[in-house]
């Protein structure tokens, strides 16, 4: 019988910040303490506080430490296991209160979020497929077994779920358009190509609750009629696929994969197609071409999936996060799923919290809390207390959201009427010392790389607006660079073939809606507001501040600074190549940017 | 189903389901501009050129690939749809070179047409310098990727019309492009240089190569290409009396798709500087200019004289494949008529003679089957003995489209890997000359299995209980043991073609000319019976065609037992017909055949020898002896457009205008009458053969009643039932479509016959002194006797090696290494090569290709006649490497 349980995160991030030395030396210090028998580790899912890795938390207390490591672990037995008292140095210190916090319950990062389609993650052993059922698991797919594939459909056409991959599609509606399609054969496909830069909320999914993602699978297949999937996942996400293989495997030996599912008559196989990472191939269509193994490119739809997809059949393509809803609309029932969220936007939705904020990591929130709570409550403000400048959300194809839409709520229509989107969930938060226009060039930069090249708007429109881009960053914008920009922007977002190309733009236009000042200092009066610009910077020295110490004349490799020992010295900008080596180099911060 | 209605520009139109805005509102005069649609492609929606706006929503849709919907208002010419549409077209400008003036493409280039169609002249937008051209040693096609605009009809044409796949995208983003695996050079890939690619491009990214003429041509002419027996329709780009360029005819002919190397590239022959202009008459062993009377004269004489002295059996004609059907008429009428014998052949009857012979024996009538479009409603082809991605393209391309596209399955009988055994589903590798004894196995199988098609059999077929007891007295194991294929593999090929629905053969000269050709033939046919597959849409069987005109050549009746349309001489009541019409007596003796002329040539009894478009010295089999024949003759006349190894023995050398020079018809392998129209005026002082006909009979004094050649058409459609055409003969435009296929069943008198053949292992099996099996190939870049394409400068280029194909654990065993000179002897002759090494031949067998002229590997078969074909076998022979 064990006394105590220990949850040691084994999510990506945690990982990396050496989780799984500490479990090692973890049993080391047990065995040393004869404990083995009597503490039990648990290597758990992501609990999304990232920053805060590796999370090591003790049952029955429910302890919570942060940022645990290997040399802490002989101090944490000692005094925590074998005496009985909190390490109190290792807990969570509320950077407002600065005091320490025991309990996750009570730290605002979790204490504003609601964890629905996160409560298993860094809950449960996501290797072992008995903690996903004791908590509940496999009994919406054992529902839906039973139930009229229409009821199905209707359930999740009346709890409101909205596709979570990005566009928002009512799940329902499309598993209706599955389900009538004609077909021999049909697919389900787990769109688990992640591609927005930091968004990583179905990686944490699939790797601390891969089961959710297997029964939601299930349960559409039963609705369309379907008894194949794919998952299309990418192959930078090692711990997910083996994670979902040793799932797949516990299903299949449970019985609940594989021919007469539970003797219900139906039978479902799921496989994994691993992808090359090509952002292009989260598109629905370029991802079914993909697994077909085709060059991963966009086709025209209609035909849509549902009709025409994978080897020519009706598909029902959905993310990993819809998926995981599925098993809590079909065991709590379309009303109790529907009770959370907006008129328009039910349930919660996960989000990638990054950026100048204090606490950044994955939350999960009700559908409608504001940006603001977002930002500054689960968020904790913007880190050195300074100014918030702007959201952006949506990863590279969404858009900005400037400080007077803070108290916007976060739904799916709200977000498109001011120019940004869901999108995946990526948050990127941005304070006083970002440039908008570098900003935008640098997302555009990313989706002009990663376009695939097949229609004219985005393959040649991504790759002009980048260079006019490019052009005001470097002080060499003309005074018609706005408007054609603008025009460029609006060809490229109506007139692509695919969601690619379509959102390329919405970086550069919410930019341009909201911050049209730091394009125009930039183009007429060759100025960078928020200092970032390097062609558009001058470095100058403050008098006040300088003790002529010469470190800048030693760190400037263009011999632009001069002046007596002890004496402020002075910047020459006919010589400065702006490298900010003086800048790095000032003890007394007296190089200034100006 | 139920049309839509929706609107298009404020006017009420409606389409069937599933149509496209951009064909409906093609279809009700509404032009929207496109740039990477093209009718013979799958539309991909890239290019977005053509957004149109849907006014209901206000949605902007692709027309090209979004299908109509019911209450759809549609805007092609919207401000917002104007507007994106110039700013696309600024776009893909501003990363095109600005070097209009001096492109080929000219005013050509629809990029261009587009921009002054629009208005669109400078760009406001920077350009970025673009890939340069890629480096190609290929004489046939240019790239120069800093003009492609990646409407990537190209890639679709090489993997949807001619399924090569050795176009496709390569790189991501603004600097994807157009190439080929790992983007090397194109003759480093599958590129077959088919130029359909080249055909399509809209701007000059792809051009041709080395070109007689460089800029845009307006002027074209429609005609049919000479080379192989698919007749395809290709259209002749004139200027200044040349022929600058050949394309597809695909904006003419909806069913032509693409053309092979020797369409695209391969016509340049015609203006060779080599190019016979002038009569020659052989004075003291060298040849003298002289002019037409001159020359016509001395023929006349000679033929005249040698008639009187040794009687019209003592003379000979020799007529050709690759000549147009009035003049394959016009000549046997020579023969017949003027000469008085039935000593009259084509060069095709070395390898159609089998599948003449079969027909007739098991059908009661040698003619076509099937069209090639039946093809695509095959659900199972069977390929045997053929290589059509060498010897028959565009049918290459229909077996690939059917597999790829369609799902068709491929059974491909063939000791050879080849490209078409990747499409394979199953691949049967008998040993070579074996595959009567396969086919017989295949039949057993049908017949033990039950997989026949009782109901045909029974109501339709004769002499099945005789097969049934023949196949019955062999097992299956001897089979296996006769051709190497295993049981269960020859069970798997059965099941595969019986079970299908319409099951189509086809079948080339591996099978028609191997010493047990029209047996083989039979066997197939036996096949088709079987399961019912002969009536059927989609069924039956394809016999590959190596000339432009063999089909069409022997329903003229240039053959020594048949009168045009395959009446026999032997029957009085056919003979009749055309006596009263001629008003002469025909002989009612079967002649002599090609290679029987040369014999009773060598023997001194045929005296006087006509050949027309013939090359029997790199053509014929056992080169030594023809060569020893020829000479022998009292008098030779060759007609030609060269002066090929066979002229430069003759004693008058008539020359002979091209195909583009004259007027006339080809009938192709699936029996399609096709006209072929005069482009340019007969190189120098050449003539059409059909001209030159005439003026001979003439000049002997029994002048032929024709004054034109649109008579001759008149009595080949009144005469010829397979010619009968229905149509009202003065619409020009319907002549090309004749098509013999309909008329075929017409004179089947008989049930086809079920036809045993027992196979027979080879005479003169391998003995130690020679042990190996050499293939003569059919090349992509030769044809025929390789007259025409070696004088095709591009094609001669490309291919001027002669390599002996070898495999690996031979040449291991020789201890030879690619590029080593090899001597290859068979009892009849013996030829030089270098050795290529190549993974695709079986152990024990080497190829060497054929149609070199100065290399005729026909010249080491030997001519023994096999008895029922006439034919010896031509297509493989035992010889022995030795090392020079």
């Amino acid at each position: 019988m064990y006394e105590k349980q220990i949850l040691i995160c084994a999510g990506t991030g945690c990982i990396s910040s050496g989780s799984m030395h500490v479990q090692e030396s973890l049993s080391e210090e047990l065995k040393k303490h004869g404990l083995q028998d009597k503490v039990r580790i648990i290597l758990s899912g992501c609990h999304g506080f990232c920053e805060k890795g590796p999370i090591f938390i003790v049952y029955p207390e429910d302890i919570f430490y942060c940022e645990v490591k290997v040399e802490d672990v002989p101090e944490l037995v000692e005094e925590h296991l074998v005496k009985g008292n909190v390490v109190e140095r290792l807990l969570y210190k509320d950077p407002v209160s600065e005091k320490r916090v025991f309990s996750h319950k009570d730290i605002p990062f979790y204490s504003k979020q609601k964890r629905q389609i996160l409560r298993n993650c860094g809950v449960i052993d996501p290797e072992n497929i008995d903690e996903y059922i004791i908590r509940g698991g496999y009994s919406g797919m054992k529902k839906a077994l039973y139930m009229d594939p229409l009821e199905i459909i209707n359930t999740v056409k009346s709890s409101g779920l909205r596709g979570r991959g990005g566009a928002g599609f009512p799940t329902g509606m499309k598993w209706e358009f599955g389900y009538r399609s004609p077909g021999d054969k049909k697919y389900v496909v787990c769109n688990a190509d992640e591609g927005d830069p930091g968004a990583f909320m179905d990686r944490s999914v699939l790797e601390g609750d891969p089961h959710a993602v297997l029964e939601g699978l299930i349960i559409a297949g039963r609705a369309i009629g379907s008894d194949e999937a794919y998952i299309y996942v990418r192959a930078e996400y090692p711990l997910a696929i083996r994670r979902l293989r040793k799932a797949i495997a516990q299903a299949e030996e449970y019985g609940f994969l594989g021919n007469n599912i539970l003797d219900s008559g139906t039978n479902f196989k799921i496989n994994i197609k691993e992808g090359a990472g090509a952002f292009v191939c989260g598109e629905e269509t370029a991802l079914l071409a993909s697994i077909e193994g085709e060059r991963g490119i966009p086709r025209p739809r209609p035909p849509f999936p549902a009709v025409k997809g994978l080897w020519g059949k009706p598909t029902c393509i959905n993310n990993v996060e819809t998926l995981a809803n599925v098993p809590l609309i079909l065991r709590n029932g379309a009303e109790w799923y529907s009770a959370v969220g907006t008129e328009g936007s039910k349930g919660t939705k996960i989000f990638a919290v990054t950026g100048k904020v204090n606490n950044t990591g994955l939350c999960e929130v009700p559908m409608g809390i504001s940006l603001r709570e977002i930002v500054f409550d689960i968020g904790g403000g913007i880190r050195g207390g300074k100014k918030y400048k702007a959201v952006q959300i949506g990863g590279p194809s969404g858009g900005c959201i400037p400080e007077e839409l803070l108290d916007l709520p976060v739904d799916f229509d709200s977000l498109t009427a001011k120019g940004a989107m869901m999108g995946s969930g990526g948050m990127v938060v941005m304070d006083e010392d970002t440039c908008m226009v570098d900003l935008a060039r640098y997302f555009l930069s990313f989706t002009q790389s990663e376009s695939c090249g097949k229609c004219t708007p985005c393959r040649e429109g991504t790759k002009r607006m980048l260079e006019i881009l490019e052009r005001i960053t470097q002080g060499k914008g003309e005074p018609d660079d706005i408007e054609r920009l603008e025009k460029l922007a609006l060809s490229v977002k109506d007139s692509a073939l695919c969601g690619l190309g379509q959102t390329a733009p919405n970086p550069v236009l919410t930019t341009l809606r909201y911050f049209r000042d730091e394009y125009e200092a930039h183009i007429f009066d060759r100025r960078c507001p928020a200092g970032v610009c390097k062609d558009l910077l001058s470095y100058y020295i403050d008098p006040e501040l300088c003790i002529g110490c010469r470190a800048c004349t030693k760190a400037c490799p263009a011999e632009a600074i001069s002046g007596e020992k002890k004496e402020p010295h002075v910047i020459d900008e006919t010589k400065c190549i702006r490298c900010g080596a003086c800048f790095e180099r000032c003890k007394k911060g007296a190089v200034k940017t100006r | 189903m139920q049309p839509v209605t929706l609107t298009i520009n404020r006017q009420e139109v409606s389409g069937h389901p599933g149509m496209t805005i951009l064909e409906l509102a093609r279809e009700s005069g509404i032009n929207i501009p496109t740039i990477c649609h093209h009718a013979k492609l799958a539309p991909i929606g890239a290019c977005r050129f053509c957004l149109v706006e849907n006014e209901q929503n206000g949605a902007l849709l692709a027309s090209c690939v979004t299908p109509i919907a019911p209450g759809m208002i549609i805007n092609t010419e919207s401000p917002r749809v104007l507007e994106h549409r110039k700013m696309i077209l600024k776009l893909i400008l501003a990363s095109h070179p600005d070097s209009c003036l001096v492109c080929d493409k000219g005013n050509q280039c629809q990029l261009r047409l587009l921009a002054a169609d629009l208005g669109i002249g400078l760009i406001e937008l920077d350009r970025i310098p673009q890939p340069a051209v890629t480096e190609e040693v290929n004489p046939f096609i240019v790239r120069d990727m800093s003009k492609c605009i990646l409407c990537a009809r190209c890639i679709r044409a090489c993997q949807e019309l001619v399924i090569e796949g050795a176009l496709d995208y390569f790189g991501r983003g603004f600097k994807a492009k157009p190439a080929t695996l790992n983007n090397f050079p194109l003759e480093y890939s599958e590129c077959t240089f088919c130029g359909t690619c080249v055909a399509l491009c809209p701007t000059g990214a792809l051009m041709e190569k080395e070109a007689l003429y460089r800029g845009a041509i307006g002027d074209a002419v429609q005609t049919t290409c000479p080379y192989c027996g698919c007749g395809c329709s290709i259209s002749l780009e004139i200027k200044d009396n040349q022929v600058a360029r050949v394309k597809p005819a695909f904006e003419e002919q909806d069913n032509q798709e693409a053309l092979c190397v020797k369409g695209s590239y391969g016509c340049d022959f015609i203006h060779s500087p080599k190019r016979l202009t002038k009569p020659l008459i052989k004075v003291n062993g060298d040849f003298q200019e002289a002019s037409w009377e001159e020359a016509l004269a001395v023929v006349a004489g000679a033929f005249n004289k040698i008639k009187k002295e040794h009687g019209a059996d003592s003379l000979a004609v020799l007529g050709s494949a690759n000549c147009t059907n009035e003049e394959n008429y016009l000549l046997q009428m020579f023969a017949r008529c003027v000469l008085g014998t039935n000593n009259i052949d084509n060069g095709s009857s070395l390898y159609y003679n089998a599948t003449l012979r079969a027909f007739s024996e098991s059908f009661g009538f040698p003619g076509i089957t099937h069209s090639l479009k039946d093809l695509e409603q095959a659900e199972v082809i069977l390929l045997i003995g053929a290589s059509p991605e060498a010897s028959a393209p565009l049918v290459n391309y229909l077996i690939k489209r059917a597999v790829k596209l369609r799902g068709a399955k491929l059974i491909v009988i063939d000791p050879r890997r080849t490209k078409l055994t990747f499409f394979a589903d199953c691949w049967l590798q008998p040993k070579v000359g074996t595959d009567l004894a396969l086919l017989n196995s295949l039949a057993k199988v049908i017949i033990e299995e039950n997989l026949i098609d009782h109901e045909f059999v029974a109501r339709k077929t004769d002499k099945f209980q005789l097969l049934a007891e023949i196949l019955g007295n062999y097992p299956l194991e001897m089979g296996e043991a006769v051709t190497g294929v295993g049981v269960e593999q020859i069970r798997q090929a059965a099941r595969l073609y019986a079970a299908a629905g319409k099951a189509a053969i086809i079948y080339g000269t591996g099978i028609t000319q191997q010493a047990l050709g029209v047996e083989s033939v039979k066997a197939l046919i036996n096949l088709t019976l079987l399961t019912g597959n002969i009536w059927r849409k989609g069924g039956g069987l394809h016999a590959l065609q190596r000339d432009c005109n063999a089909q069409g050549a022997c329903d003229m009746g240039a053959l020594p037992d048949y009168l045009p349309g395959y009446q026999h001489v032997g029957e009085a009541e056919a003979r009749n017909i055309f006596e009263t019409r001629w008003d002469v007596i025909l002989p009612s003796t079967p002649g002599a055949g090609a290679l029987e002329i040369i014999r009773q040539s060598r023997e001194g009894k045929i005296k006087g020898l006509y050949i027309t478009g013939e090359n029997p010295l790199a053509g014929f089999p056992q080169a030594a002896l023809v060569k020893e024949a020829l000479a022998t003759l009292e008098f030779l006349v060759v007609q030609d457009l060269f002066l090929t190894e066979t002229a430069k023995l003759a004693k008058v050398v008539l020359p002979a205008a091209g195909f583009a020079e004259k007027e006339g018809t080809f009938t192709n392998l699936e029996g399609k009458v096709q006209v072929i129209r005069k482009a340019i005026d007969p190189v120098g002082e050449s003539m059409p053969d059909w001209e030159i006909i005439l003026q001979l009979a003439g000049a002997m004094g029994k002048p032929l009643p024709f004054s034109s050649l649109q008579q001759v058409m008149d009595e080949i459609r009144e005469l010829v039932p397979l010619y009968r055409n229905d149509r009202e003969t003065n619409a020009p435009e319907e002549e090309d479509l004749w098509d013999t296929r309909f008329d075929y069943k017409l004179p089947l008198k008989t049930f086809p016959g079920f036809s045993l053949a027992e196979y027979a292992p080879p005479a003169g099996a391998p003995d130690d002194s020679y042990p190996y099996i050499l293939l003569a190939e059919t090349s992509l870049y030769r044809s025929g006797s390789g007259v025409r394409s070696t004088n095709s400068r591009r094609l001669s280029k490309y291919s001027s090696s002669f390599k002996l194909r070898i495999n690996e654990v031979d040449a291991q065993k020789m201890g030879l290494s690619s590029g080593d000179q090899v001597r290859v002897v068979s009892p009849d002759g013996q030829l030089q090569a270098a050795v290529e090494i190549t993974g695709s031949l079986p152990e024990g067998t080497v190829a060497l290709p054929r149609s070199v002229p100065e290399h005729p590997v026909t010249g080491l078969f030997s001519s023994l006649p096999e008895a029922a074909a006439k034919t010896s076998a031509r297509k493989t022979c035992y010889v022995r490497i030795e090392r020079s």
